[in-house]
C-alpha cells in the first residue's frame, strides 16, 4: 500500500491538499486501481507495441500559416483574473525564477 | 588548478508575425497585454495550433548548426506550475526535438573550437513578470512566443570560449535571419552549467545552475566568479552545493535555491497537435537557401583568400555585408581593392549615413565597375571614393556619373606614372626612338596617348612632366 | 403541444407558421423551470430569448448545451467549485455554429464535475435524476444534456464523449446518442477532459435528428488542428439508404448469447436476449451479422487503460485552475498559496483522487508501466478492431448489462463480472472510431440502449445503419412523460 504522507505529496504537487480521511480513500481506491492496472501489464507481447497518442494517424494534418488572426481585447484579457493594476494581473510578490 | 566544464541552455525567441500556438502577435512592445489569444492566457477550452513559419525556421536553424533532423514534428508537455505559465504546462519537445548532436565551430582566441550541441528544441515562452515591493504583475504578451532552445554538452573550458561561442551562435541567429537576438529585450538568454573537477577526476564535479542571464559579459562574469568561488571551496576541502545561483549587479553571484531533488515535469506528447512530416521536399528546400555562415567564410576569406584576420573578422561578421563583399568579388573586381574599398569607404558610409547595406544605394555591380576603372588606372582611388560619395548623393550610377561629367582631373602622381608606364610598355618602339634617336615628338605622342587612355582625366602638365622624367629614365638605364 | 416534439416536426411548424421561435424557447424555457428541482438538468436556465433568422434545418430549434463549452458572456461552470463563478469570454466553435444555424440556447447543463465522473452525482450544484425513474440515475457526464432531452425539454442537446459520456446515458434515458469521428467536430471551447478521448457529441430522439444536428456541427476547423477535412457529405440525405448486405459484428465476450448464462441477474440476461432477438430482426431486414471472438485480457483491460490515460491528460488539461487568470481567487501571501488554496477548495474530494492517480501515472519511474503501457494496449485494442473493421461495416452491441442503477447500488457494476459489458464503449474514444447509441428494448419500462460503432471518417454509414436499427426496433421519438404539465 503505498504510504499516506507520498500521496500527500503528490497532492501538494498537484498544489492541493486533502482532508487526513480523504487520503485513507485514496490509499484504498490506489490499492484497487493499481491492481487493475495490473491487467495492462498482463498483455502478452506488449513491449513491442508503439503507444499511441492519438487515435488515429491524421494525414491531412497541417501547420497553421503564420498570420496574425483573432486575439482578445486588454479587457477580455483581464476581465476574469479579479486583480489587476496598469492592465496587468496583480498576484503576491513572486520570489525566485520559473524554468 | 581545476578543469571547467561549463554547458549552456540558450533561449532564442524566433522572429514570427504570429505566436508559436496561437495567433496572436508576436512583436515586442511597451503596452501591456495587448498581443494575447485565449490560447496564450490558458483559458479552459483552449487548443494550439502550431505555427508553420516557426517549425521551419527551427529547423533550418537546426540544419545550420549540423543537427539530425526528426521525420515529423510532435510537441510535449512539461507539466509545472508557477505565475508565469497560465496553462500548468509548457509545450515544448521532448520525444522528438528538431535537432539532435549538432555542433558549432567557434574561434576562441584565433583557435577553433567544436563546441557540441545535445539538442535544439522548440517551445513557447512564458508570460513576463514585473516585480515591486509588496506584488509582482504578469503580463502575457510574451506568452506562447516562438523559443528555440539550443543546448550544448559540457564541452565548454573557459568564460572565454562561453562568451565567444555565444557572440558566434548570436551571429548564426543573424545570419539565418530567424531572429534578432536583442538580448536587451530578452529575445536571446542564457542559463549557464558549471562545475569544476580535479584533472584526474572521472566523473564531473557539482553542478551549478545560474539562469536567465542576458548580457553576454554577464555571463562572463558569472563564470569567473563561478570559477573563483569553486575553486576556494574545493581548496579548502569543502563540497560545493548543488544549486540554482543569480548574478547580481555586483558581478557576484549568490545562492536562490538548493537543489533538493530533480522535478518531475512529467512529459507527455502533446495530444491536440497532430504529428506532420518533416518531408524531403522541405529539408531541400530549406537546404538551398542554407546560407555559409561566418566562422566558414571567416576561415575561407583568410585561407583562400589571403585576407588579413582582421578584415576577415570584419566582413564575414555580417552576413548581409559579407554577401555584398562576395558579390563584388563575382563581377570580378580585384580582390584587394575589393576588401579596401568595402571595409573603409563602404562601411564608414553606413556607419555615417546609419542604414544597413542593404539600404546603400551602391550596389555590388556598381562598386565593382568602380573598382574596375581603378584597377586599370584610369581612376585614382581618392577618385574613385568621391565617386562613389557623388554617387549616392546624386543617387545615379557612378559610370553614369562618369560618362556624363569625366572623371575629373587625375593629379595623383602615382596613378598618374602606372599609367604612363602601361603606355610605354605598349609602345617600346616610340620610346627606343626616343632614345637612341633623340626623338622629341615621343614626348608629345605619350601626352596624347595618356590623355586618350585616361578618358582626357589626366592632368597634362604632370603627365608632361611625368613622361619626360620617365623617358630620361629609360634613356639612363639604357647606357 | 411542444414538448417531446422532435427537430423535424418542430422544423414543419415553424415553416409553416405555425408556431414561431419565441414560442418554442418561452415552453422550453417553461419546462426547464418546472422540471429542475427534481430533476437538475440545468446549471443555467437562459430566460431572455436570444436568437436570428438564419437559413438552416435548425433555425429557430430550442436545444441544450453542457456546461463545459465556451459561451461567451454566459456562465460557464464545468459543475466544479473552482469555476462557479467563470463567465467566458469567447465562444466554442460548436457555440458558435448552432448560433450561426439559428438555434436557440434554453441552458447550460449539469455534468459530472469537469466531466470527470460517469454518474451525474458529482456536479457542484447536485445530482441530475433519470426522467424514467427519479430514484435512478440518467449516467454521466452529460447527465443533465440526457435529462433535458429525456424529458423532453428540448429536441436534441450537445455533451461531450471520452468514454461513454454521451452514449451511456444516452442508453438510460431512452435517447439517441451519437458521437462522430475524432475531429469531425471541433473541440475548440470544450473544456478538455482527455484531449485525445475527448469528442463533442450529442442527444436526440431518433437517428435523423442526429444527422439533421451533425451536419450543422461538423467540418474542418482553424482553431483545431485535429479537425477532419470537410467530407462534402450531408448526412440527411444519406440516412435512408439501403443497408442490403452491410456487415456487422458482436464481440462474444462482450455479448454472445452464453456469456453470461452463470449470472444471477434477471436484468442482464433480458438485456442478453432482447439483444439476441433484435439481432435475429435485423438479419431478415438484410443485415449480415456475425459473431467473432477477440482475447479477453484485452477487454478487460479496457476500463483501466481508459483510466490511465485520461487521468494522466486530465491531470494536465486542468493545471489551468489555479485562480490566478480566471476562477475564485485563494487566500494567502505567494502565488503558490494562493494557488494551493484555490484548488484546493475549488475541487471535490474525488476530482483529487483522480489528479493525483494521473499524475502518478505520469511520474518519471511509473510512466513506461503505466501511462506508456495504457498507450500500447490502446493501439493493440484499436488495431484489433480495424482488422475487424476490413470485413465488416460496424460492431454492434448492448451499451449495459441492463437499465440505469439506482442511486444506492454504489459500486455493484464495477465488479469484475462487469467490467467489459459496462466499459466497452471506450473502444470507440480509443480509436476514434463514429459511435451511436439508440434505445432497443424496454426492460422493468426503462429503456436500454444498443450501440452501433463503424469505421473511422464512416460517419453517414454508422447513421444509415442506426436508422435502420431503428426501423427494427420502432422505438423512435420516446421521452419520459413524467409530471403535470401541459406545454
Amino acid at each position: 500500500m503505498i504510504a499516506k504522507e507520498k500521496l500527500k505529496d503528490y497532492a501538494n504537487k498537484l498544489m492541493f491538499d486533502m482532508k487526513d480521511e480523504e487520503y485513507t480513500t485514496l490509499q484504498e481506491e490506489f490499492d484497487i486501481i493499481l491492481k487493475q492496472m495490473d491487467l495492462i501489464g498482463n498483455i502478452p507481447n506488449i513491449s513491442s507495441v508503439d503507444p499511441m497518442t492519438f487515435p488515429f494517424k491524421l494525414e491531412e494534418a497541417s501547420l497553421r500559416e503564420d498570420e496574425v488572426g483573432d486575439y482578445l481585447t486588454v479587457s477580455e484579457v483581464l476581465e476574469n483574473s479579479h486583480h489587476q493594476v496598469n492592465d496587468q494581473v496583480k498576484v503576491p510578490k513572486v520570489v525566485g525564477e520559473g524554468e | 588548478m581545476y578543469k571547467v566544464v561549463i554547458g549552456l541552455e540558450v533561449h532564442c525567441e524566433l522572429e514570427t508575425k504570429s505566436k508559436n500556438f496561437s495567433s496572436a502577435p508576436n512583436e515586442f512592445t511597451e503596452a501591456h497585454n495587448i498581443n494575447v489569444a485565449t490560447v496564450d492566457l490558458g483559458l479552459p477550452g483552449i487548443l494550439p495550433i502550431a505555427n508553420k513559419e516557426a517549425v521551419r525556421k527551427a529547423l533550418y536553424t537546426s540544419m545550420a548548426l549540423h543537427c539530425d533532423l526528426p521525420d515529423e514534428i510532435i510537441f510535449d508537455r512539461k507539466n509545472y506550475y508557477y505565475a508565469d505559465l497560465p496553462k500548468g504546462y509548457q509545450i515544448t519537445q521532448n520525444t522528438k526535438p528538431v535537432g539532435l548532436n549538432g555542433y558549432l565551430d567557434v574561434i576562441v582566441n584565433g583557435k577553433v573550437k567544436r563546441v557540441t550541441l545535445h539538442d535544439i528544441h522548440l517551445e513557447e515562452d512564458t508570460a513576463s513578470l514585473e516585480h515591486y515591493p509588496k506584488y509582482s504583475l504578469i503580463d502575457y504578451n510574451r506568452s506562447g512566443v516562438p523559443l528555440l532552445e539550443i543546448v550544448t554538452n559540457p564541452c565548454i573550458e573557459s568564460a572565454d570560449e562561453a562568451v565567444a561561442y555565444l557572440e558566434d551562435l548570436r551571429d548564426v541567429f543573424l545570419y539565418l535571419g530567424v531572429s534578432e537576438a536583442k538580448s536587451n529585450y530578452g529575445q536571446m538568454r542564457c542559463d549557464v552549467n558549471i562545475s569544476l573537477m580535479k584533472d584526474t577526476d572521472t566523473e564531473l564535479g557539482t553542478k551549478v545552475e545560474m539562469k536567465n542571464i542576458n548580457a553576454f559579459n554577464n555571463v562572463r562574469a558569472a563564470i569567473e566568479y563561478e570559477i573563483k568561488r569553486q575553486s576556494e571551496l574545493l581548496d579548502k576541502g569543502e563540497k560545493v552545493i548543488q544549486e540554482t545561483r543569480r548574478i547580481a549587479e555586483d558581478g557576484k553571484t549568490y545562492s536562490m535555491r538548493e537543489k533538493v531533488d530533480a522535478v518531475d515535469y512529467k512529459y507527455f506528447v502533446e495530444p491536440n497537435i497532430p504529428s506532420t512530416p518533416v518531408t524531403n521536399e522541405l529539408i531541400s528546400e530549406l537546404k538551398s537557401e542554407l546560407p555559409m555562415l561566418k566562422g566558414d567564410r571567416y576561415l575561407r576569406y583568410i585561407e583562400e583568400f589571403k585576407i588579413s584576420e582582421y578584415d576577415a573578422g570584419v566582413l564575414s561578421k555580417t552576413r548581409s555585408i559579407a554577401d555584398y563583399f562576395e558579390e563584388v568579388l563575382s563581377y570580378g573586381a580585384d580582390l584587394n581593392l575589393s576588401v579596401n574599398f568595402v571595409t573603409t569607404s563602404i562601411l564608414s558610409t553606413l556607419n555615417k549615413l546609419e542604414i544597413s547595406i542593404d539600404e546603400l544605394f551602391i550596389t555590388p555591380k556598381m562598386l565593382s565597375d568602380v573598382i574596375k576603372l581603378v584597377s586599370e588606372n584610369k581612376l585614382s582611388m581618392d577618385a574613385a571614393k568621391k565617386l562613389l560619395y557623388e554617387a549616392i548623393d546624386k543617387k545615379t550610377d557612378p559610370i553614369e556619373l562618369v560618362k556624363k561629367e569625366g572623371m575629373g582631373q587625375i593629379n595623383d602622381e602615382d596613378t598618374l606614372l602606372k599609367l604612363i608606364q602601361s603606355i610605354m610598355d605598349e609602345n617600346l618602339e616610340v620610346v627606343r626612338q626616343y632614345v637612341e634617336d633623340g626623338n622629341m615628338s615621343a614626348v608629345n605622342f605619350f601626352v596624347g596617348q595618356t590623355m586618350k587612355k585616361s578618358n582626357r582625366q589626366a592632368n597634362p602638365n604632370i603627365s608632361r612632366e611625368l613622361i619626360s622624367k620617365e623617358l630620361e629614365r629609360r634613356k639612363e638605364n639604357a647606357k | 403541444m411542444y414538448r417531446g416534439k422532435n427537430i423535424q416536426e418542430l422544423r414543419e411548424e415553424l415553416d409553416k407558421k405555425e408556431t414561431i421561435p419565441e414560442e418554442l424557447f418561452d415552453k422550453a424555457n417553461r419546462l426547464a423551470h418546472y422540471f429542475q428541482d427534481d430533476y437538475n438538468s440545468f446549471v443555467t436556465i437562459i430566460d431572455k430569448f436570444k436568437y436570428k433568422d438564419r437559413d438552416s434545418k435548425l433555425n429557430g430549434i430550442p436545444y441544450a448545451l453542457k456546461d463545459n463549452f465556451s459561451t461567451s458572456g454566459i456562465l460557464t461552470t464545468a459543475s466544479s467549485n473552482i469555476l462557479k463563478d467563470y463567465v467566458p469570454v469567447y465562444d466554442a466553435t460548436v457555440f458558435k455554429k448552432l448560433k450561426s444555424a439559428g438555434a436557440v440556447l434554453v441552458g447550460k447543463t449539469v455534468l459530472d464535475e469537469l466531466a470527470m465522473g460517469g454518474t451525474g452525482t458529482t456536479g457542484h450544484t447536485g445530482i441530475v435524476r433519470n426522467p424514467w425513474d427519479k430514484e435512478r440515475m440518467i449516467g454521466g457526464s452529460s447527465a443533465g444534456s440526457a435529462s433535458a432531452v429525456a424529458l423532453g425539454i428540448v429536441p436534441f442537446s450537445i455533451g461531450s464523449d471520452t468514454g461513454d459520456s454521451v452514449r451511456k446515458p444516452a442508453s438510460h434515458g431512452g435517447l439517441v446518442g451519437f458521437k462522430p469521428t475524432y475531429g469531425r467536430i471541433s473541440r475548440y471551447g470544450l473544456f478538455a477532459f482527455a484531449s485525445s478521448l475527448d469528442h463533442v457529441a450529442m442527444f436526440t430522439r431518433n437517428v435523423m435528428d442526429c444527422a439533421i444536428v451533425t451536419d450543422v456541427l461538423k467540418g474542418k476547423d482553424i482553431n483545431d488542428m485535429t479537425t477532419l477535412n470537410d467530407d462534402g457529405k450531408c448526412y440527411v440525405d444519406l440516412v435512408d439508404k439501403d443497408i442490403k448486405g452491410k456487415k456487422l459484428f458482436y464481440i462474444k465476450e462482450i455479448c454472445g448469447k452464453d456469456t453470461y448464462k452463470d449470472v444471477d441477474d434477471k436484468e442482464l440476461r433480458e438485456t442478453i436476449t432482447k439483444f439476441h432477438e433484435m439481432l435475429d430482426k435485423l438479419r431478415e431486414e438484410g443485415f449480415i451479422i456475425e459473431e467473432v471472438s477477440m482475447d479477453k485480457a484485452l477487454l478487460e483491460a479496457i476500463y483501466p487503460t481508459y483510466m490511465c490515460i485520461s487521468c494522466a491528460e486530465a491531470t494536465s488539461n486542468n493545471s489551468n485552475l489555479t485562480g490566478i487568470q480566471f476562477g475564485p481567487r485563494g487566500e494567502g501571501n505567494s502565488v503558490e498559496e494562493i494557488m494551493f488554496d484555490a484548488r484546493t477548495k475549488g475541487f471535490s474530494e474525488l476530482i483529487k483522487r483522480r489528479f493525483i492517480l494521473g499524475s502518478y501515472i505520469l511520474q518519471r519511474e511509473n510512466q513506461e508501466k503505466l501511462f506508456l503501457n495504457a498507450g500500447r494496449v490502446r493501439r493493440m485494442i484499436v488495431d484489433k478492431m480495424n482488422e475487424f473493421f476490413k470485413e465488416y461495416d460496424g460492431m454492434i452491441a448492448p451499451c449495459s448489462g441492463g437499465p440505469a442503477s439506482k442511486f444506492d447500488s454504489t459500486s455493484e457494476k464495477l465488479s469484475d463480472r462487469y467490467l467489459i459489458l459496462e466499459n466497452h464503449l471506450a473502444i470507440g474514444n480509443f480509436g476514434g472510431f463514429p459511435s451511436i447509441t439508440l434505445p432497443f428494448a424496454m426492460i422493468n419500462d426503462l429503456p436500454v440502449g444498443v450501440n452501433i460503432t463503424g469505421r473511422v471518417r464512416e460517419d453517414d454509414l454508422v447513421l444509415n445503419m442506426a436508422n435502420y436499427v431503428e426501423k427494427v426496433t420502432g422505438l423512435k421519438d420516446i421521452y419520459s412523460k413524467v409530471g403535470d404539465i401541459d406545454v
